[in-house]
């Protein structure tokens, strides 16, 4: 299983998860399994085309997806994966 | 003894930043080590994107306003960091062994202190610094209400806003 920290934005459609336990083999499939248990999440992390939006980052233990495969990063058992929205303010 | 020590060039190349796109907002983030800035990293405002205003922690009420305002002007009162641009220099700073020390923004039409939506993101993102490796850092604002811009250095934590101590290197 892979350990998935859900960031507070997105916790209304992961029932005020913060963290959720999924089975997954890549980033790619990670997303689309979460789409599957939480329907509206693929939406708020990718674009149309499938890519990651430009306001989120992705970490699997502390390493960010874009310096590693991007959505095709393997995942393996006991992997952390972190979903990190963009740092903000007004 | 100062919280960090700034160069006189990297403040003026924040507030030409913030010159440079007024009436929107700018950010970026300042990295060093032992405490001395040495390094500016402008990073691109993407407030305007779809979608951008939802996943930022942005509360309920400014979530409104924004949805309210048309793309360019949301850059006039929000910023949300290119997240690509986060990861490259946060890859910089590993490549050169420097540590993120501070997060800066401008507030073209405000006072540069931090707003209440500053304060509920920072406190938010207070749990994920440790998740992507990176420090509590400072939080710089750059306000350029008066003629004269006025710069100002805060920590803030649990909620919580205290001035930080800053050095400024001529």
């Amino acid at each position: 299983m892979i350990k998935v920290r859900i960031p507070t934005p997105l916790r209304p459609l992961t029932k005020n998860q913060g963290e959720v336990d999924i089975a997954a083999g890549s980033i790619g499939d990670m997303v689309n399994t979460l789409e599957s248990t939480y329907p509206g999440i693929k939406a708020r992390l990718c674009d149309d085309s499938g890519e990651l939006r430009r306001f989120v980052n992705i970490y699997v233990n502390e390493e960010d997806i874009r310096f590693l495969k991007g959505k095709d990063t393997a995942l393996k058992a006991g992997d952390e994966v972190s979903i990190v929205p963009a740092i903000a303010g007004g | 003894m100062a919280d960090l020590v700034i160069p006189q060039a990297i403040l003026d190349d924040m507030v030409a930043h913030a010159k440079e796109l007024a009436p929107c907002e700018c950010c970026g983030l300042l990295a060093g080590t032992d405490q001395t800035v040495t390094k500016i990293y402008r990073i691109k405002n993407v407030v305007a994107l779809e979608g951008a205003q939802q996943l930022a922690s942005f509360d309920s009420a400014k979530i409104a306003h924004l949805e309210r305002l048309s793309p360019a002007e949301r850059a006039e009162i929000a910023f949300v960091m290119d997240a690509q641009d986060l990861a490259m220099a946060q890859k910089d700073m590993r490549r050169n062994g420097l540590t993120l020390q501070v997060v800066y923004h401008s507030h073209p039409h405000d006072p540069a202190r931090p707003s209440v939506t500053d304060i509920k993101i920072a406190t938010d993102y207070e749990e994920y610094w440790g998740k992507i490796n990176l420090p509590v850092p400072a939080y710089l604002l750059v306000s350029l209400m008066q003629h004269t811009p006025d710069v100002q250095t805060y920590w803030i934590r649990g909620g919580q806003v205290t001035k930080a101590a800053v050095d400024v290197q001529q």
